[in-house]
């Protein structure tokens, strides 16, 4: 009987492992390919571990295109663009969930409502309704229309409502006027929501490449995942520098990632959060 | 303080998101709309007769029910989400209960399952083509290690198809599979052990305890990979650029394709985005309906 159950705790063991391998290796593969010259990386069959490690591909790749202008690009767009939403967020929570006024719940329907309107699905109007904006080929065509996010607002909301009114009636008989209620009172206190939505808005505009593939066609103002794709386009694939590229790429998802893991299983667990 | 005034400090509030949502989401919906009714190009001009839009009712409509091409991609979106939605609930869900067991190291093995979701699909695409290569990609060496022949796996129409399903599971396994083990820290400790006291098997306990009690959370990751897999594009473009031939090309690229590769078909392409809106709609529609039922 006990033999039996270190067997099933053993194999148990043997499983987690096999599946941590397969969905970690894929990854890891491509970073240790990244450093690997370019006879080994074709050699066959392959050797797991690079025997010259190389940093050749990382500066061929940053040479070959604008590689340092796209990561300069991308950094810009991702900052700007979560400075927005986690401010238009925080200000449209509030609305929501701290007033009574005509048509809130309509309108808190509404802005809901635009999560079926995903950019896949409206691609080609999209378009054209930039182009006639005059927003094609700026970055403020990719920065703005996502800033704006439901799943922002709602995660605000969400949290404000569990903040007391008796706090804002105490600000508001202390003389506090609507800003300074806003500011030192209700940002404070959704730190914890702000900054969930803050990360998540990072990693969803530093992976994004479906707006800069709409909105942008000049080369120098190409985000690092259009650029990524755009050198798989061509004919003979580079693949050297595109993996010290893609390594290079992944760098501030990992840093967030190990950083701040368990707040974000946690915060996908309670809300099934999806940008 | 008379409650009859209309407040105006909420809808300052408000406003920033509201003037986005009107510019880029309502007014590109209505123009989607409004141009699936009218034959025209990116590009419009009256006074150039080959320029020119011109209103032709519901003919975009009835060109999609014969049209091939349109139909082609929407069944192989269809079979896609018909494969890859259920696999990606077995998988996620039997992952999440793997997972959530209170072993050593098991927290490492969660983020290792979770890290792919947090990589843009351009880059998961990318990482693949490299392992699925026919001559020095790391998978066929690992066949051949087992004395099983290379694959062409994104070489053939079978295999790229395959490959593609195989991969989106990989890609969103990890998101479900946080999602599920949300979902299972919400059922009691004290429902398991009175089904023990019972003499239930661990087997029963999930079939009896788990799986109900687990239906609002799987409905969700129904719903939410159904629409995934309806979106199915940044992943395709780098790992088999709707390849080979058309085999992995699914409703998205087609809709993309139709508006900027030919001419004079971008009102056709927006009633193709308007049929794929109706889709969504149905969906979340039974979303709604079935989280109401959930409630009662």
């Amino acid at each position: 009987m006990k033999s039996k159950k270190v067997l099933i705790g053993f194999l148990k063991y043997l499983i987690v492992i096999i599946v941590s391998v397969i969905f970690f290796f894929p990854m890891l593969w491509v970073v240790i390919s990244a450093f690997k010259g370019e006879s080994e990386l074709f050699l066959n069959p392959p050797r797991i571990l690079p025997v010259h490690f190389t940093l050749d591909n990382f500066k061929s790749g940053l040479k070959f295109g604008n590689f340092t202008q796209y990561f300069v690009n991308s950094a810009y767009v991702t900052i700007t663009s979560t400075i927005i939403t986690v401010i238009i967020s925080t200000m449209a929570g509030y609305g929501f969930a701290k007033f009574k006024f005509p048509g809130r719940d309509v309108l808190f329907i509404g802005v809901m409502a635009t999560l079926m309107f995903s950019l896949e699905i409206i691609m080609i109007p999209m378009f054209l309704t930039l182009k006639g904006y005059g927003l094609i080929n700026t970055f403020i065509g990719i920065i703005i229309p996502p800033a704006a996010t439901p799943t922002g607002i709602f995660l605000l909301r969400q949290h404000m409502r569990s903040i007391p009114d008796e706090l804002l009636e105490a600000a508001k008989i202390d003389g506090a006027n609507e800003y300074q209620i806003f500011t030192k009172l209700i940002v404070p206190l959704s730190v914890p929501a702000i900054s969930t939505l803050t990360i998540f808005s990072f990693v969803w505009r530093w992976n994004d490449y479906l707006w800069p593939f709409l909105v942008i066609n000049d080369d120098k103002k190409r985000t690092v995942p259009l650029a990524l794709a755009n050198f798989v386009g061509q004919y003979a694939v580079r693949w050297g520098d595109l993996l010290a590229m893609t390594t290079l790429s992944i760098i501030p998802t990992l840093i967030i990632f190990l950083i701040f893991q368990k707040y974000f299983i946690k915060g996908i667990s309670m809300t099934g959060l999806k940008g | 303080m008379s409650k009859r005034k209309i407040p105006i400090t909420p809808y300052i509030f408000i406003a920033p998101a509201i003037i986005i949502f009107l510019l880029f989401i309502v007014v590109p919906a209505m123009e989607g709309f409004l141009q699936s009714l009218f034959t025209r190009g990116i590009i419009v001009r009256q006074d150039i007769p080959a320029l020119r839009s011109r209103f032709v009712g519901l003919f975009n409509y009835q060109k999609l029910v014969s049209d091939p091409r349109f139909l082609t991609a929407f069944g192989k979106t269809i079979l896609f989400t018909l494969t890859t939605v259920p696999s990606i609930i077995v998988v996620s869900l039997s992952l999440a209960l793997l997972l959530q067991e209170k072993i050593h190291g098991v927290g490492i093995a969660r983020a290792m399952v979770y890290w792919p979701s947090m990589i843009s699909p351009i880059i998961i695409g990318i990482a693949w083509r490299w392992i699925l290569g026919y001559d020095t990609g790391i998978l066929n060496y690992f066949l051949t290690l087992f004395h099983i022949d290379k694959q062409p796996w994104l070489i053939d129409n079978a295999r790229a198809f395959i490959s593609v399903i195989v991969v989106s599971i990989w890609a969103q396994t990890g998101f479900f599979m946080v999602i599920f083990i949300g979902g299972l820290n919400t059922i009691p400790d004290s429902y398991y052990e009175a089904a023990r006291i019972d003499g239930a098997n661990k087997w029963q306990q999930f079939l009896g305890i788990t799986l109900p009690l687990l239906r609002p959370t799987t409905l969700l990751v129904l719903v939410l990979s159904t629409i995934n897999a309806f979106k199915v594009y940044q992943l395709v473009t780098v790992l088999t650029s709707g390849g080979p031939g058309r085999a992995t090309a699914f409703l998205v690229q087609n809709i993309y394709e139709e508006a900027f590769s030919k001419p004079l078909s971008v009102g056709y392409a927006a009633a193709q985005s308007v049929v794929f809106f109706f889709v969504m709609l149905l969906l979340s529609i039974a979303q709604f309906k079935l989280s109401k039922e959930e409630s009662v």
